[in-house]
């Protein structure tokens, strides 16, 4: 089996980005599809409602819950296996009150800690004097492929990575437009003047272009520009909804990348 | 069935012989209420 190399450019619990190198702009579509489609995570499937008296109907109270980040532990759980939640909100007791209270993700009880939501902290519903919202929930767990509420990647996506090189001056009379570019680029010579625009550059080093507000005559004033993609190498931005880390989400899609591939070798086997 | 009169907010049980009306105060409107079952919900 090849290795590819893998660089981080940033690299957070649920956000990140990393380059890889050497990989075809299929196989890079492949792992960005598999990131959302093929990890299954957990999400709410089914109610049962015992009481419900707010305003609104009980299927989108369930259309909510059924978005609400369900953390999924690895190697824990096989797809279509549930777990049930609930939860018991209550309006204010005093029924002048004109304040109300919110049902939040938090207020969620789970009956398997492994399974919980991912935040506490998103708004299910408001609830006023004498309204209550009392349910159980049957979470599955699934593919994106079968809903975009069992997607574990929300914002999945890669650019070529970008080689700047420095072709020489520009000259005296030429306008300074800005020239803007955004993604990750890799810097060519180390030839550029200006101090302060994010660090001495060094051959080959990875810079995203936020660190020069994505306009390169910020970080090369004065200089001729010629920028061309890197062929065969890719820079993912991977964001997760909180129910798997970047890392999980990464390696699982890629497992089962590998799961499928190997599949099909073995069925067209002679 | 068990509705509930919109005017004196009194539960209201409906025969076949009484029609549509609060046995208490008169009023013709008559609001349904929910049932008390558990309701199984599909999310979509």
């Amino acid at each position: 089996m090849q290795d590819y190399e893998v660089e981080f450019v940033e690299r957070g619990d649920r956000e990140a980005r990393f380059l890889v190198r050497d990989i075809t702009p299929a196989f890079a579509n492949g792992i960005r599809r598999a990131m959302i489609a093929d990890v299954p995570t957990f999400s709410v499937d089914e109610l049962r409602v015992v009481e419900n008296s707010s305003v609104m109907f009980d299927e989108q109270i369930g259309l909510r819950l059924g978005l609400v980040p369900l953390t999924t532990p690895v190697d824990e759980f096989e797809v279509g296996d549930t777990v049930t939640l609930s939860l018991d909100v209550q309006g204010p007791g005093r029924e002048e009150s004109t304040e109300t209270v919110t049902a939040y993700s938090g207020d969620i009880v789970t009956s398997d800690p492994m399974v919980e939501p991912a935040d506490e902290n998103i708004p299910i519903i408001d609830l006023k004097p004498g309204q209550r919202l009392e349910l159980e929930a049957d979470a599955v767990l699934d593919r994106g492929r079968e809903h975009a509420k069992h997607q574990g990647g929300v914002a999945v996506g890669y650019r070529h990575l970008q080689r700047v090189e420095v072709v020489g001056e520009k000259g005296e009379f030429e306008d300074d437009e800005p020239h803007i570019l955004r993604g990750v680029i890799e810097e060519q010579e180390a030839a550029h003047a200006s101090a302060g625009s994010g660090g001495e550059p060094r051959n080959g080093e990875l810079v995203p272009t936020e660190a020069f507000d994505h306009d390169l005559t910020n970080r090369y004033p004065g200089k001729d520009l010629e920028v061309v993609d890197v062929p065969n190498a890719f820079v993912f931005h991977v964001e997760t909804d909180g129910s798997l880390s970047v890392d999980e989400l990464v390696t699982r899609a890629v497992d089962s990348l590998r799961g499928r591939a190997e599949e099909l070798r073995d069925a067209v086997q002679l | 069935m068990s509705y509930k009169c919109s005017r004196c907010k009194r539960d209201v049980e409906l025969d076949e012989y009484g029609g549509v009306r609060c046995p208490y105060c008169g009023h013709r409107v008559l609001l349904k209420e929910r049932s008390r079952d558990i309701k199984d919900v599909d999310v979509e």
